[in-house]
């Protein structure tokens, strides 16, 4: 046993020495990196939207006993809040209590009933552009509410609401607020995850299919020492690899993050330090799975090349069900856990949405990472026992 | 001391070694002789355990190398046939990562490794990058290798196949001075007059077969042909698949 450690540790350290001095080995642990700008993209078409739409807006109401039918249905739309509002509307607006308060005058309800022309009020300072927008958006579901009304009175006296409405603007959002979110949120994961694929790939494929192809597998494996010393070093050295551009992502993107124009206008989007920590932890057993499986894929290959494109082949696996599900994410499920890569999705996303992850959740990912890392690293070794591998016959 | 009996190996529908047998002693070099394709790879692959025989048995100073391969290995220096280096270390370094990995200690390795350089004449590139290193500089170093924990059996296949004059005879010199010191040598050649010039005991090999082995003056009584290629090739054609 301690022949086998210190045998894999020799190893370990000289695939790092070499992967070090590989440019092909830095670049693939570089490369995720390059998708950084096309996620700060998606944040910026996102963040003017977030401002407008993603923050509350609580509306103070006076005499919302008046008009309990509009202020209840208001109460029910999406980042819309009721409140009750100061005593003294005016005195309160200009100390600057509250930004704005919406009046419902004593006879709201009579005239409302009679079908006449019932006012409310919107008192304000004066405007400036975030107050601009919430008041915008008051204004204009208030008017949406008494279209509804208008309609209704129409059908009853036997009139086409088309009668009273010449023309109906139609605006087609493409992008509701929260898939919007969801995309940037979703992006996080696949960024991640293409960093852990990407990274160990060069040294998982030289030390493998590489050393055979350049004649040094023979005599590597002639010397006394177990074979899972030496797959287990370089298996190491690839996941380290791996780790460096998970890590280097993750800490360059909450620097980008921190540094752009996001959070000031108003992203909810909280990527400190903490949430960073708990990104990457999520990543780490992942990491030594995947390293595990391209390694098996590796030594499979009949050449260095054909290597290459198996196991870019293989990043496509993970790539496709985050693409899929960056827009629409999939409800979490314990059964996601069990399957790696979806599993890191689930925590990542927990994680950037504040809730967390639970111990018992990363170890179950911790538990199956292991599992399938050593079911890769025994076929890999077994691989490596079998005279059509290690003499590429 | 290297005992090899009965050893048989088939790919597929080809048998690559039919019932070799043969008994290399230590203070001798013993050379395997035979035309690209007998079988001698083969042969040494067999003895440091990265083939399997069918058949047979393998013993490296008595230790079984079929059942305890690991502990079989730990007597053996070997290079073999794939040879490559790392391109981005010098040969100082894979001298290191092969001793470390042989479990020498740290004064250990750099001792011997001064050794090697010294002995094998690699000075000038030792602590070059291996990426541009002449095919004789590359051998150097894959012997450098086989020879860092100081084995007392070396195997050694094809050791100058490809090497110019002054490389093939600084490989030569090694192998004598390698028997000197009681070492157990054991390579491989179709080269006549390099196994004539070195070798103490010749086991020629033909399609997988030996045909004959014996000291030199013995092969040439027992064919009554004086020139060692005459003799060669005069057995080699008892293998039945020498054209």
């Amino acid at each position: 046993m301690k022949n086998l450690v210190a045998a894999l540790l020799v190893v370990l350290r000289k695939e790092l020495v070499d992967g070090l001095r590989d440019r092909r080995s830095l670049i693939s642990v570089l490369a995720p990196l390059a998708l950084l700008p096309v996620l700060l993209f998606v944040g910026m078409s996102q963040a003017t939207e977030a401002v407008e739409r993603a923050r509350q807006i609580t509306v103070p109401v006076i005499g919302a006993e008046h008009a309990s039918e509009l202020t209840e249905w208001l109460d029910q739309q999406a980042g819309i809040e009721i409140e009750q509002g100061p005593d003294q509307p005016r005195e309160a607006v200009r100390n600057g209590e509250v930004d704005f308060v919406l009046v419902i005058p004593k006879d709201f309800a009579e005239r409302f009933a009679k079908s006449e022309t019932a006012e409310v009020e919107i008192i304000l300072e004066g405007m400036d552009r975030g107050l601009d927008r919430a008041v915008g958006r008051v204004r204009d579901l208030i008017r949406g509410y008494s279209r509804g009304i208008a309609d209704q009175r129409l059908i009853v006296r036997g009139i086409s609401p088309e009668v009273a409405r010449p023309v109906r603007v139609e605006t087609i959002e493409l992008a509701t607020q929260q898939q919007r979110t969801a995309m940037l949120i979703g992006f996080m994961p696949l960024i991640l995850v293409m960093g852990i694929f990407v990274g160990g790939l060069q040294i998982a494929i030289d030390s493998t299919a590489g050393e055979r192809e350049r004649g040094s597998l023979e005599p590597l494996l002639v010397i006394p020492v177990p074979r899972l010393s030496i797959i287990g070093g370089k298996w190491l050295a690839a996941t380290a690899f791996s780790l460096a551009s998970a890590v280097l992502t993750a800490a360059l993107m909450g620097i980008g993050l921190e540094y752009s124009p996001l959070q000031r206008l108003g992203l909810r989007l909280e990527l400190d330090g903490g949430v960073m920590a708990l990104m990457v932890a999520a990543i780490v057993p992942l990491a030594f799975s995947v390293t595990a499986l391209q390694m098996v894929v590796a030594t499979l290959a009949r050449s260095y090349k054909e290597a290459q494109s198996y196991v870019s082949f293989l990043m496509l696996l993970p790539m496709l069900p985050l693409a899929l599900t960056m827009n629409s994410p999939i409800e979490d499920a314990t059964w996601r856990l069990l399957v790696p890569v979806l599993a890191q999705q689930q925590l990542i996303q927990g994680a950037i949405g504040g809730e967390g992850v639970a111990l018992v959740d990363f170890g179950v990912t911790v538990l199956m990472a292991a599992a399938f890392a050593g079911v890769c690293l025994w076929l890999t070794s077994d691989l490596f026992r079998r005279e059509r591998i290690v003499f590429g016959r | 001391m290297i005992e090899v009996r009965g050893l048989r190996k088939r790919f597929g529908d080809v048998v690559a070694v039919d019932d070799v047998s043969f008994e290399a002693r230590n203070g001798e070099v013993t050379a395997l002789l035979g035309e690209n394709g007998a079988g001698k790879t083969t042969t040494l692959r067999s003895i440091y355990g990265l083939i399997q025989p069918d058949v047979g048995e393998v013993r490296v100073d008595g230790v079984d190398g079929i059942a305890q391969p690991l502990s079989a290995r730990m007597g053996l220096g070997v290079l073999s046939e794939a040879r490559g280096l790392y391109p981005r270390l010098t040969p100082r370094e894979h001298m290191r990562y092969f001793a470390h990995l042989q479990g020498l200690g740290r004064a250990e390795t750099e001792t011997r490794c001064e050794d090697l350089v010294d002995l094998l004449g690699m000075q000038d590139f030792a602590d070059r990058r291996a990426a541009g290193l002449s095919h004789g500089e590359n051998t150097k170093v894959a012997l450098s290798r086989a020879l860092l924990h100081d084995p007392a059996n070396i195997l050694l296949d094809e050791p100058t196949t490809g090497l110019d004059v002054m490389s093939t005879r600084a490989v030569r010199e090694l192998i004598v001075q390698l028997r000197a010191r009681g070492k157990c040598v054991v390579f491989s050649s179709h080269v006549m007059q390099e196994v004539a010039a070195v070798s103490d005991r010749i086991v020629v090999v033909s399609a997988g077969r030996v045909v004959a082995s014996g000291t030199p003056a013995e092969l040439r009584r027992s064919t009554g042909l004086d020139d060692l290629e005459d003799v060669f090739v005069a057995l080699a054609g008892r293998g039945g698949a020498w054209e």
